[in-house]
């Protein structure tokens, strides 16, 4: 019994590396595209703290267009891959007052005030369109699992505080606080994507 | 069947094969899942929707009775639990009542959160068991080094990135080269250094690893290695993050002093606590008596 779980694991574990390597050749050779939500997700209210250490409500971000990513600063290869779409997003929505750019831990244990606020700065991170936000691991998670990720990271050789699955990922969020797309944001050319979304979303 | 699998996995529970015949020819055991409903206030009764348990019942909602009044009181409604179901000829009862995560439905986006704090050790609370390979190549727990003020942290050899294993390894030597050369310092201390990667990590390569940072003196010093079973749980009780991405594992710092008798006295996140404050930790530890830093 137990046995045939192990294998069975193994074994699924083996095609879903295949098939994610087949699928992001296949996926990397087309152009980016959006991702919809798996359910209507509505930002929900929260009291954060940024790497400044101010105080960040989502009153503040009322009616700006969001653009919002997933860290852990001990991540090595996949959030700087995807923090360095974020940079280019913040360089590519330059002068758009209504775009902010979101970054939320998800291990705040770890991602304190002063080790985001060097995180930010790794990346160019403008602190008044870029908010890197950390707080209470209970708020941070229900922020997350209620607007953005599904907990259903069941991969029995990965442990990670609250268990998303996606947190490679970017989400678009409009002025109206509804989650419009997500975009894989281990993607060259996502930044671009999200551009060009955030410009149809405006007209 | 599978995510079953892996929530028990998760949970660090070794389910009994369905229908196991315990001591009693007549008495069969069941291993379980659910989401906790309901603890009467005598906490003698306990409602459980459980899933379906194989070659006994399908999944419902149901009381069932607990032998063992105390294994309800860590526990709460929509905490989703693992449990073995005992059943003799003439009563039944749960025991082994393991917390999972806390479950919350959230009408308005219709989402199931699913939150794990309560299983996040906190100060003060006692540290399970667990079993590692040590360096030598023998067997080592956790409670072997009850008695001493015990500092773990993890790591894993190849881990590239100066700030993470190498600077904890680095920091753990020099915190112990304090500890040996302040005078009227108790002695009663013990390092311990965990790998999450047994794979690569077998008794001989971490012996080679941990003689460097030793610089040849094992005093107080131990390596070992945790098996992928063993640290989903300890995973979850220490708020670790490992993750396998490319080659490579990426993980958070976790720096845990536990006191004589094993319970938590001290947690150090990241990479930017000194020596000298772990040093002072552990001094503070080694000196509390039973019983003082007791919840």
């Amino acid at each position: 019994m137990r046995l045939f779980l192990w294998g069975a694991l193994a074994l699924s574990g083996v095609c879903a590396i295949g098939g994610w390597l087949l699928f992001a050749t296949l996926n990397q050779s087309a152009k980016a595209t959006s991702i919809p939500p798996d359910h209507p997700r509505q930002l929900v209210d929260f009291v954060l703290t940024d790497r400044t250490g101010r105080t960040v409500t989502r009153a503040e971000l009322a009616g700006k267009i969001l653009v919002v990513d997933f860290l852990f600063t001990s991540c090595s290869l996949t959030c700087p891959a995807v923090n360095r779409q974020m940079a280019e997003i913040q360089r590519l929505t330059t002068g758009q007052a209504d775009v902010r750019l979101v970054s939320l831990t998800v291990d705040p244990r770890s991602d304190t005030v002063p080790v985001l606020a060097e995180y930010g700065q790794r990346f160019g991170a403008d602190t008044n369109r870029w908010l890197l936000l950390t707080g209470e691991k209970k708020v941070l998670h229900e922020l997350i699992a209620k607007s953005f990720l599904a907990q259903d990271a069941d991969d029995p050789f990965n442990y990670m505080p609250g268990n998303f699955s996606h947190t490679e990922r970017i989400a678009l969020v409009d002025a109206g606080g509804q989650v419009q797309a997500y975009f894989d944001g281990l993607r060259d050319d996502a930044a671009q994507a999200v551009v060009a979304e955030i410009a149809r979303l405006k007209k | 069947m599978l995510y079953i699998a892996v929530l028990l996995l998760a949970a660090g529970c070794k389910p009994r094969p369905s229908g196991q015949v315990t001591s009693e020819p007549s008495t069969r055991t069941y291993a379980a899942r659910g989401v906790i409903r309901q603890i009467s206030p005598d906490r003698r009764t306990v409602t459980i929707q459980h899933e379906a348990i194989p070659g006994f019942m399908s999944a419902m909602t149901m009381d069932f009775s607990v032998k063992a009044t105390n294994e309800l009181s860590r526990l709460a409604p929509d905490d989703e639990i693992t449990f073995q179901l005992v059943v003799r000829e003439n009563d039944s009862w749960v025991e082994a009542l393991r917390f999972v995560a806390h479950r919350i439905e959230d009408v308005t986006n219709g989402v199931v959160l699913i939150h794990v704090p309560t299983a996040e050790l906190k100060t003060g609370d006692l540290l399970p068991d667990y079993e590692l390979m040590a360096e030598t190549g023998d067997k080592v727990h956790v409670t072997d080094f009850r008695g001493r003020v015990l500092a773990f942290t993890f790591f894993f050899t190849r881990c590239p990135l100066p700030d993470y294993c190498p600077r904890m390894s680095k920091d753990f030597a020099e915190t112990r080269q304090l500890l040996l050369n302040t005078p009227n310092t108790p002695t009663n201390w013990q390092f311990l250094s965990i790998s999450f990667d047994p794979e690569t990590d077998q008794p001989a390569v971490l012996a080679s690893y941990a003689n460097y940072f030793r610089e040849g003196n094992p005093d107080r010093w131990l390596f070992a290695s945790v098996s992928t079973n063993t640290l989903a749980d300890l995973a979850l009780k220490l708020d670790l993050m490992v993750r396998h991405e490319g080659d490579g594992i990426s993980h958070n710092l976790r720096t845990v002093v536990l006191d004589p008798q094993g319970r938590i006295y001290r947690q150090l996140d990241g990479n930017q606590w000194i020596p000298e404050k772990l040093a002072e930790a552990m001094r503070e530890a080694a000196r509390s008596q039973p019983g003082v830093n007791s919840p």
